[in-house]
């Protein structure tokens, strides 16, 4: 009986790869502090002479340990399924996962005992947090002692994925929810439901309420999340019209943004104009800038697609960037200060001082955008768009003026992108250029893509879960824009249509074979640049 | 009707060029005012001045020509922006900081200096590890990265890739703060290279420094992209390059492994930036966790600038944006601070006006 040890010996050093990183980034010890929080095994451990921080970091080292067995151990092609070839392929994988962080924790644990103080290049590596590492011994005690428990660990996963299942999770999982999803809609007592549209406006009338509701029960911190939260969701509707629909790839979006916000706090704020307007009046002056900007950068780029637009909107917001940011616009625009006291709204007298009442504002004016998005989307422009963002040279076969839809598309974007800056500046009563910078755009983006293009739910999910998800996970804070920045990867790698994505959009990206060896076919390179 | 046709296609032609001409006679009848006022009615600058800026246009040109490199490379055969290229420069960079960290505590006493150290002692062996250290690093990060970012997405939408790389490139960048800290870091030459010591070059009243690390950047450099342009055009490898960049199913027919190609032209890219990153690190002496971003940026604007997929137009367009740079404050009378706004300007204007770069790029128009 032959066992091929290539697939262990790759989640081995894979795993070990991800652990070391784990470990230099600090990551173990927020995870091991956040396991003490729901395990407490502290009276067991203590007898082994550990603390209670050791003791959860083992916890976390161990469950890393046995998914590197899981792993090491799944079934592979061609492979006899028995248990002592999986157990034999998961131990080798714990094995070697355990050697690559043995290494580690030698090499830690030496150095810092010969005095060298490493947190001066890690900063994670503190001797507080060697200490744990090496559980209070010396460096090659330690060393052994993590080898083998990462070998049994590695055995323990073993056991595991040969009782619990065959084959590899990512495709069980992958399958089974949006099985579960079609079967459960399939159902004639769910359809009958569905096709009632009492059932559709009770969905949609609940919402609305929970969201109503929602600013009154929760406290000024989350109600400033959830404004933030509506803010992107206007942003990335704006987005959504330009990259979704139309399909033009913006990532200077954040100009416009920018200018909304730049055109209230200038006209609203005592420094350094003194206008002192109403906010009322600056919602449709920044509105309406922001789209005769969006028209001003589309004439030039009309003639370009994809990755070439992409380039030539980002060194647009760049240099909208650095302009704000330089010493040369101080007396018009307050330069790298920003601007502050910015006005609010105020309503029959009544000035908009608490979070909870911009959360008011910016979710009517969510809902607003969610209503003329919608009836664009379905109207004879929202219909070019799409035919164009398909196909520009058929598009404008079928009568469609490329230049009035092109230059309609970013206009509308832009606006709705300064509607979004007006409120912005508004709330933070302060506006700045650290707040206009590329990463607005792209996380702008982001959430389009993630939550799925072209799909209105799509947007607002995509928001709730890149503005919203990182603000639960506070504990986590140090670590989300890592894990937002693998998400996208592992999004684009999965479920590239996003979240909920538009249902044709679905069938475009699904439908496409991912072949090693193939150019994009002329269809899909048209369809996405 | 082909007269018909032409008479069509000349009055659709005309509106854009007459806009083009006119908007090129306005700023060049502004630089020639410019240069009039600058050079004969109000010299503010010497002439050392204007040397002394030249220099470092040049220098950093040959750094920004190294990076574009490696982006049109990739662009070629993928045509996709690798977005993270900036950020394994990043890497590479490292590599060379703590080599260089590492060396500077190796004791390598002599009889007549009991502290001399090992960086001090052999820099040029020290130099040579630097660069050895950052660009294999950073190559294995350009390898990993294609493996695990972009080789699933091969044949999906062009925007995916996209994603996935400005995602790589937030991934790295974090990763990199979390695992060095966020401070900006002091790059450690060897006592040779002292940054800011050089020959000194008279120059009309006054002197013009030529100092010793752009020397040693800008001949790494010209070494390097020799070394290259001879990969490309010369060896087996780059044949099957250029056979990948034209037709990937065709040269896979041919008996090219398509994927080992693409992974060998990241490796080549990633260790070009690695490089680019050790030599940023030498000239300009700084390096910390967000170090790849602008020169990635303006490095692509120079792969463009210069027709991207075209390798000796990547190098012409470093260096254009280099030299422009150095010298398009002063040129145009502008804040320096504004000069990064030059180069995005250049990169707009280059885009709308000749999308197809200085040299022309390799693939066909229709992609633009």
């Amino acid at each position: 009986m032959k066992t091929n040890f290539r697939n262990s010996l790759k989640a081995g050093s894979v795993f070990g790869l991800v652990t070391i990183f784990l470990v230099l980034i600090g990551f173990t010890g927020t995870a091991a502090s956040l396991i003490g929080k729901v395990v407490n095994l502290d009276s067991i451990t203590r007898g082994l002479g550990l603390t209670f921080a050791m003791s959860n970091l083992m916890m976390f080292l161990g469950l890393m340990g046995i998914l590197a067995g899981t792993s090491g151990g799944r079934k592979v092609m061609g492979e006899i399924d028995s248990w002592r070839s999986v157990l034999l392929r998961a131990t080798l994988t714990g094995f070697i996962h355990g050697i690559m962080l043995a290494i580690l924790v030698y090499l830690v644990g030496s150095l810092n005992a010969a005095g060298i103080k490493m947190s001066a290049y890690l900063p994670q590596l503190l001797p507080d947090a060697i200490l744990q590492l090496l559980y209070g011994r010396s460096p090659i005690q330690a060393a052994l002692f993590h080898l083998i428990f990462m070998t049994v660990m590695g055995l323990l996963g073993g056991l595991l994925v040969r009782g619990v299942g065959r084959g590899s999770w990512r495709t069980v999982f992958a399958r089974r929810w949006d099985g579960y999803l079609s079967e459960f809609r399939q159902r004639p007592n769910i359809q009958k439901v569905m096709a009632n549209p009492l059932s559709r406006y009770f969905f949609y009338g609940s919402i609305i309420l929970v969201i109503l509701v929602l600013p009154l029960v929760v406290g000024q911190y989350w109600n400033y999340t959830l404004g933030t939260i509506g803010i992107y969701v206007l942003l990335g509707l704006g987005l959504n019209i330009v990259v979704g629909l139309a399909g033009l790839l913006d990532l200077g979006y954040v100009a416009f943004f920018a200018i909304g916000a730049y055109t209230t706090a200038l006209l609203t704020a005592p420094e350094p104009q003194h206008l002192l307007w109403s906010f009322w009046i600056t919602v449709p002056i920044g509105v309406m800038l922001a789209a005769i900007a969006g028209i001003l950068l589309g004439i030039p780029v009309l003639r370009m697609r994809g990755d070439y637009l992409a380039i030539v909107t980002l060194g647009f917001g760049q240099i909208i960037g650095i302009l704000l940011k330089s010493d040369v616009l101080t007396a018009f625009t307050g330069g790298p200060k920003g601007v502050s006291n910015v006005g609010g709204p105020t309503l029959f007298g009544k000035p908009f001082s608490s979070d909870v009442d911009f959360v008011y504002l910016i979710l009517l004016a969510v809902l607003l955008i969610i209503f003329v998005t919608n009836r664009l989307q379905n109207s004879r422009v929202g219909r070019a768009w799409e035919a164009m963002r398909e196909d520009e040279t058929v598009a404008r076969a079928m009568g469609i003026n490329l230049l009035k839809t092109k230059l309609m598309a970013f206009a509308i974007g832009a606006a709705f992108a300064g509607l979004g800056g007006v409120l912005f500046a508004s709330r933070n009563q302060f506006t700045g250029p650290e707040d206009h910078n590329l990463m607005v755009s792209i996380n702008v983006l982001c959430l389009v893509i993630v939550g799925g293009m072209g799909s209105i739910p799509g947007v607002i999910a995509g928001a709730f879960v890149l503005k919203g998800l990182p603000e639960v996970l506070r504990e986590l804070e140090n670590y989300r824009v890592l894990a937002f920045g693998a998400l996208l990867v592992v999004m684009m790698i999965m479920r590239p249509a996003g979240l909920i994505p538009s249902s044709r959009r679905k069938l475009d990206v699904i439908s496409q074979k991912i072949t090693t060896l193939d150019r994009p076919d002329p269809d899909t390179e048209r369809n996405s640049s | 009707m082909p007269k018909n046709n032409l008479i069509h296609t000349y009055r659709r032609l005309s509106t854009y060029q007459i806009a083009q001409i006119i908007l090129g006679a306005l700023f060049g009848g502004y630089l020639v005012w410019r240069f009039y006022d600058l050079f004969i009615a109000h010299p503010i600058y010497g002439p050392e001045t204007w040397v002394q800026f030249a220099l470092a246009g040049v220098i950093l040109g040959s750094v920004y020509a190294i990076i574009a490199i490696g982006y049109t490379l990739v662009y070629g055969i993928l045509f996709m922006i690798n977005f993270a290229h900036g950020d394994i420069m990043m890497i590479g960079s490292f590599g060379g900081y703590f080599v260089f960290e590492a060396l500077k505590v190796i004791p390598a006493a002599t009889p007549s200096n009991p502290q001399l150290k090992f960086l001090d002692a052999y820099p040029v062996i020290s130099i040579i590890l630097a660069f050895a250290v950052g660009m294999s690093v950073a190559a294995m990060s350009g390898y990993f990265l294609e493996k695990i970012a972009y080789r699933p997405l091969r044949g999906a939408p062009r925007l995916v890739p996209l994603i996935s790389a400005i995602g790589a490139s937030i991934f790295l960048e974090n990763a990199g703060q979390l695992l060095f800290g966020a401070q900006r870091r002091d790059y450690a030459n060897p006592a040779v290279l002292t940054r800011g010591s050089g020959w000194n070059i008279p120059v009309g009243t006054g002197n013009v420094v030529l100092t010793y690390t752009g020397v040693l950047t800008f001949v790494l450099s010209v070494l390097i992209m020799i070394g290259l342009y001879l990969v490309v055009k010369r060896t087996r490898l780059g044949r099957a390059m250029r056979a990948v960049a034209e037709n990937k199913p065709v040269a896979a027919l041919m008996g090219i492994d398509v994927d080992g190609v693409i992974s060998k032209t990241f490796i080549i890219s990633g260790a070009l930036a690695g490089a680019a990153g050790v030599m940023w690190g030498i000239h300009l002496g700084l390096v910390y966790y967000f170090v790849g971003f602008v020169p990635g940026i303006k490095a692509f604007t120079a792969a463009v600038l210069g027709g991207i997929g075209n390798i000796p137009g990547a190098m012409l367009g470093g260096l254009f944006l280099g030299i422009v740079e150095a010298l398009g404050p002063a040129v145009l009378g502008l804040d320096f601070q504004l000069k990064d706004v030059i180069a995005f300007g250049i990169l707009v204007l280059v885009l709308i006006f000749r999308p197809t770069g200085i040299l022309g790029e390799v693939l066909s128009e229709d992609k633009v």
